[in-house]
């Protein structure tokens, strides 16, 4: 999220598509609710009619996987009726950037197309830059290469029209939708995004989510209070999981792993530190040399950071090493060992035959979780011979949220810690124990045989990660922070110097240094540890202090700590004009004191107009034409790869010639034994897998058994009866459920065909309830997106049946 | 003086006596439970935790047996916290059985480390020093027999390229950073977890 | 005193079912074996184990979705018609603080089903092994040590609202004026003589036949008519 939950109540205008929050974060709705007490309007645009839907002012039916149409439509009604916040979108956006002359797009494909590779050549998508190598600009925005000239003749073919044929959204809805969110170009009002999976899991995914910036950006919706992009994010670490970087393709702190093109320490600084010559643009990432120097340090303290950054493992250049890649490679024997920590991809990864085929090539595998499931018992799973497979498993109990202490980050950034209740049950530990002990027997083994390339498990710093007894959460917690590893002499602004002493805490991020002089683990959490003491641990605060303009906004700058810098709303320098005056002066999120900023901690420094508000970017904004995508700088329509129609209104390009696929995945298009269109969602009472909750009595009693929620007419058609065993199957794999007829889900008219839709939850698995059914992963794609590799588990094609 | 809404009811419970009806309603026994009176300091340690579920990061407050089973006897939403003063869903709602089970019946957790070897039709019990040291050996051995100095071309990798890890987004930041570090400090590439699906 | 009561605001509800598992947290219940019958609402009824269950009712009205949500409980009525169907005295009784009705020792040995029967809100429920009736007590332990029942502060939208009568009847009052804007069919339910007050944002009876007194056809009747007359009258004479 670039705001925070509290945050919703500023909002004056909130669009849920691509999420079903009331369901699944269901606190959400307090602030939601809030926000529609004080008059705001909630829209909620989903296939199916959900515990959301029934509190939206405005829901909009929308076939899944058909968003771009919809987003790609209000684009143009903004643009069409000249609704843009101009004053915003000139000083915030690239809109004025005139874009370099081997920017094309035709009939679907965007210039730079290798047919061969099914990739771009993103060199083609390029800003025309001046003398000083800063991109040109039109501040008038008529050049017809300037941004908003090119994204305003993109999306002139993203009529209402096309819209409605495409998602089968009932006109007078889509017309609604765009009326309420488009009135948020008031400089002094809001509107903000709640999404999640909905957009994630499609081909298109990304495109999903830019086309909903693009919005955001036109209407002045970023950085402001009640505004932003909002992910919702699903599990209560996700945002920290991925801070960390448990991900093939970042190191901590959101710096790109190494690569093959990066043989040494200086050419790795090189590609992380991009060069501006606005002198308004602060560029932040220019200090990422100093973060990933100290993420090194934090590593290897005791190497030089060039030796320390050879040690580090280089994925060859251009290598995808992502979820769906590392299944289909474990499907053909690569992996002799695989760890499934606290995960149960058996039932959660996309096309679950083929990963379940897939642990059977392991030679060993653990499986580290609270309860059995699904991985760590597939060798006795439906169509499995134990006694054919060759896999060893180790099932490790570990202990629950309450049982340990340590810290978690919310979707709104905020780091809170968890004190330890009771201790883990029976023989179950915690995680982190776990990891430094088995750690600790593989640097023994190696002190003792030696083995390949030692130096980097041997020189791994647990020193800093643990203590006597085993692992030290706190020690842990200070070393992501940052210390400082010598004694480091620092002028200060007011001129005099001052020193660091050795072993002292880093206070923030700005203080880090490329010299080897400081460490830190995730630079983004530099400020949340900054003393000895548990009392420095800023995740632990719970104080309410906050001052009357931080009330007004919901902002609770004591309580926990949010990353970077305690800032609670990212972007938010975009708020304010160039002379510091808030857009929104009745909540504003920051204000210029004349000689400081108040309220919320500002992005970037300096007096008012004084440098660009997107700091993150190199040229210092906000991207409405992306040239960094793998498929394309402007979000283009295309079905998902498994869909109901042959062709769409946008071009002739079927699907994303960029999508993420594997030799042997088979697509239905049109494909009349898979004439139905199928989506997977969770419940309030169940959560991913259903592993954590399915054995929960609590919860399972109230959602017990797989179930496939259909419409009134579906069912008519195939004869089957609300309550019903039905069997869903496609080419990947079949399943049953009861059905649920409903008129909550409704038949969609699509180019004047009538497509159904169904859609089932996805937390059942074999192992326990027995009666409970199976995973809905049976049936999804291994195919995904090509910026992420998320798998399209949102759309695909099944066939119903009655059982 | 600002009391905030705990501060009061934490006030006002001192200043109540506890019921006698407490616990009736379910096939009532005759010694009914004074709930209230387990959640004093005198029986119970209180500590405040975060939801183990999506990302909202609702707080809760757990109470602890100082005696007896010295196990949870009574989570719930913490009325202090900004984002969900007090309030949770039906998961976050369940905590208290996601750790304890159900009262008078076998915790369906696991308790044990669990073995099964290959080609085997059963779990067996196994000690923890027994399954690290076996892991811990695999590791050596399969890292050491497929780690990658250099690649096809002859660039530098210093990869292990036959293992891979999935996990995890429910584990603390501290547990994944140390992960994350053991992990690429053994040349692990494949490493995803639940952010990416 | 007026003692306590529930407001409701049904119009907020999002059937998120906390108030429903914190129920069952705090009083240690234990879960049921069900199964889907085509239905989100589960278990399918209250029990002896289920004391609030959340109803979920769909209604398509002149073209319009509807999903309407209940959180069923015990309306712990002024005057109780339960006690009607108890034979022993103090079998059911009214915490004279809080205006709890409350079923103890002594209901146990009452015959329950002329206690069901006398609920014009079909409430209490039979255990089936221990034969004893039971419904929600107000989590009466909790509110006398200054704490809310577990249902109301387990809820995230500011549907369930707990606190003194007048103060909950205010609120009520409040909360419909602003609802009828929205909801222009909008009303509270049998305010009057319950301590259980809901808004509803259209027929009470879309909810469920049961949410408001007077839609209950085939139970004893215990009407608003009646209810209010029960307020000048010992409700043993007007039901005797």
């Amino acid at each position: 999220m670039t705001n925070h939950w509290i945050d919703l109540k500023n909002s004056d205008c909130i669009l849920i598509m691509g999420s079903n929050a009331a369901e699944n974060h269901p606190i959400s709705f307090k602030w939601v609710t809030k926000a529609q007490e004080k008059g705001a309007t909630l829209i909620h645009v989903d296939p199916r009619f959900t515990r959301t839907s029934a509190k939206a002012d405005i829901y909009a039916p929308l076939r899944s996987g058909s968003d771009i149409a919809f987003l790609g439509g209000l684009i143009n009604y903004i643009l069409e009726n000249d609704m843009a916040f101009k004053e915003y979108v000139i000083n915030a956006t690239n809109a004025t950037f005139i874009v370099g002359d081997d920017y094309g797009f035709k009939d679907g494909m965007f210039t730079g197309f290798d047919e061969a590779k099914h990739k771009y050549d993103k060199s083609k998508w390029k800003f025309a830059l001046d003398e000083k190598g800063a991109p040109k600009r039109d501040m008038t925005m008529q050049n017809p290469k300037c941004v908003y000239q090119l994204l305003k003749k993109h999306y002139s073919r993203y009529s209402v029209k096309n819209a409605v044929d495409m998602t089968g959204t009932p006109e007078d809805k889509l017309l609604a939708v765009y009326k309420a969110y488009a009135s948020t170009n008031k400089p002094d009002r809001a509107g903000t995004v709640m999404y999640a999976m909905g957009w994630t899991q499609h081909t298109v995914g990304v495109q999903n989510i830019r086309s909903m910036s693009i919005v955001q950006m036109l209407l002045g919706n970023m950085g402001v209070a009640g505004g932003g992009v909002n992910a919702l994010r699903g599990e209560s670490n996700v945002q920290g999981s991925t801070d960390q970087a448990l991900l093939y393709h970042i190191i901590p702190g959101y710096m790109p792993t190494p690569t093959t093109a990066q043989p040494k320490l200086e050419d790795y600084l090189k590609l992380v530190a991009p060069v501006s010559h606005d002198p308004k643009s602060m560029n932040w990432k220019k200090h990422y040399p100093k973060y990933a120097v100290s993420l090194i340090k934090s590593f290897y303290k005791n190497a030089e950071p060039a030796v320390g950054y050879d040690w580090m493992p280089k994925l060859d250049a251009g290598q995808n090493a992502s979820w769906l890649v590392l299944f289909d490679e474990m499907l053909k024997g690569k992996f002799k060992g695989f760890f499934a920590w606290g995960m149960n991809p058996a039932c959660s990864g996309a096309n679950s035959n083929k990963t379940r085929e897939g642990l059977t090539k392991l030679d060993w595998l653990v499986n580290v979780n609270i309860y059995d499931n699904e991985t760590g018992s597939f060798w006795q799973g439906p169509g499995m011979d134990p006694k054919k497979i060759k896999t060893e498993v180790f099932m490790l109990p570990c202990a629950v949220s309450i049982e340990k202490e340590g810290s978690i980050t919310n979707s709104g950034r905020w780091m809170q810690w968890r004190q330890q209740g009771p201790k883990p049950l029976g023989d179950s530990r915690p995680d982190g124990e776990i990891i430094a002990e088995l750690a600790d027997k593989v640097r023994a083994l190696y002190k003792k045989e030696g083995g390949a390339f030692p130096e980097p498990v041997l020189g791994l710093n647990w020193e800093d990660m643990t203590s006597a007894h085993g692992f030290d959460v706190h020690k842990t917690a200070k070393l992501i922070n940052g210390y400082y590893l010598k004694d480091v002499e620092v002028k200060q602004p007011d001129g005099s110097m001052k020193v660091f002493k050795a072993g002292t805490q880093v206070a923030a991020f700005p203080a880090l240094r490329d010299d080897g002089s400081t460490c830190s683990g995730n630079w983004i959490y530099c400020g949340s540890y900054v003393g000895p003491d548990p009392k420095d641990n800023r995740s632990t605060k719970r104080s309410k202090e906050q001052t009357p303009a931080q009330a007004e906004v919901g902002l609770f700058p004591n309580w926990s700590w949010s990353w970077p810098v305690n800032r609670r709303v990212i972007y938010n320098r975009a708020s304010v004009d160039a002379t510091g005056k808030p857009y929104a002066p009745q909540k504003p999120i920051l204000a210029w004191n004349g000689k400081g900023w108040d309220i919320d901690v500002v992005d970037g420094g300096g007096a008012p107009g004084s440098v660009h508000p997107f700091i993150m970017q190199v040229h210092g904004m906000a991207q409405l034409f992306g040239p960094g995508l793998n498929d394309g700088p402007f979000p283009e329509y295309y079905e998902p790869l498994d869909c109901p129609v042959s062709s769409h209104p946008y071009s002739k390009v079927l699907h994303n010639p960029t999508a993420l696929t594997f030799k042997g995945e088979k697509a239905a298009v049109c494909d009349p034994r898979f004439p139905f269109v199928c989506t997977t969602y969770r419940v309030t009472e169940h959560w991913q897998t259903g592993l954590q909750t399915r054995y929960q009595p609590w919860l399972l009693e109230a959602e017990p058994q797989m179930f496939c929620e259909m419409s009134e007419e579906l069912a008519a058609l195939r004869g089957i009866k609300n309550g019903e065993k039905v069997w869903l199957e496609n080419e990947r794999g079949k399943l049953w459920a009861k059905a649920i007829v409903t008129k909550r889900f409704k038949p969609f008219v699509v180019q004047g065909n009538i497509v159904h839709e169904v859609g089932i939850p996805w937390h059942f698995g074999w192992r326990f309830p027995k009666d409970g059914g199976d995973a809905a992963n049976l049936l999804s794609p291994s195919v995904g997106d090509p910026n992420t590799g998320i798998p399209e588990t949102k759309a695909f094609m099944v066939n119903v049946r009655k059982a | 003086m600002k009391l905030s809404r705990r501060g009061f009811l934490k006030l006002s419970a001192a200043a109540a006596l506890s019921t006698a009806f407490g616990g009736i309603g379910f096939a009532m026994k005759p010694t009914a439970v004074d709930r209230i009176a387990m959640l004093k300091p005198d029986w119970s340690k209180q500590t405040t935790t975060a939801c183990c579920y999506c990302a909202v990061g609702c707080g809760l407050i757990v109470n602890t047996a100082l005696s007896g089973t010295k196990r949870a006897i009574n989570v719930e939403g913490d009325p202090d916290h900004p984002i969900n003063e007090g309030a949770l869903c039906a998961k976050g709602a369940s905590i208290y059985q996601l750790a304890e089970g159900t009262p008078g019946q076998k915790n369906p957790r696991l308790q044990k480390v669990m073995y099964r070897k290959p080609f085997g039709t059963k779990w067996e019990a196994k000690s923890w020093d027994w399954a690290l040291d076996r892991i811990a050996k695999n590791i050596k051995r399969d890292r050491d027999a497929t780690f990658v100095t250099k690649n096809a071309q002859g660039q530098v990798v210093n990869r292990c390229d036959g293992l891979a890890s999935v996990g995890s987004a429910a584990i603390d930041n501290e547990e994944c950073w140390a992960y994350q570090a053991f992990l690429r400090s053994l040349g692990l590439v494949y490493i995803e977890h639940q952010a990416r699906i | 005193m007026s003692g306590k009561s529930f407001f409701v605001d049904l119009t907020k509800c999002t059937a998120c079912r906390g108030c429903q598992v914190a129920c069952k947290q705090w009083k240690k219940l234990p879960g049921e074996k069900t199964v889907n019958t085509g239905s989100h609402q589960n278990p399918p009824d209250l029990s002896a184990t289920t004391l609030r269950l959340v109803r979920f009712s769909e209604m398509e009205i002149e073209g319009k979705m509807n999903w309407f949500f209940l959180p069923d409980q015990c309306r712990h009525c002024l005057d109780a018609p339960c006690k009607s169907g108890a034979s022993l005295p103090d079998s059911i009784i009214q915490d004279p603080d809080t205006g709890a009705v409350i079923y103890n020792a002594k209901t146990a040995k009452e015959d329950a089903a002329a206690i069901r029967n006398s609920c014009p809100y079909d409430i209490p429920r039979v255990d089936k092994k221990t034969k004893v009736i039971s419904k929600c007590d107000m989590c009466n332990d909790r509110v006398k040590a200054g704490k809310l029942p577990a249902c109301v502060q387990s809820c995230p939208t500011g549907t369930m609202n707990f606190g003194d009568r007048d103060a909950m009847l205010a609120l009520a009052k409040k909360a419909l004026a602003e609802a009828k804007k929205k909801f222009p069919g909008a009303q509270l339910v049998d305010e009057d003589s319950v301590r259980v007050i809901f808004l509803t944002a259209d027929k009470p009876a879309l909810y469920a036949k049961t949410l408001m007194a007077d839609a209950t056809p085939t139970r004893r009747l215990y009407t608003r008519q009646e209810a209010l007359a029960a307020l000048t009258r010992p409700v043993r004479a007007l039901l005797g």
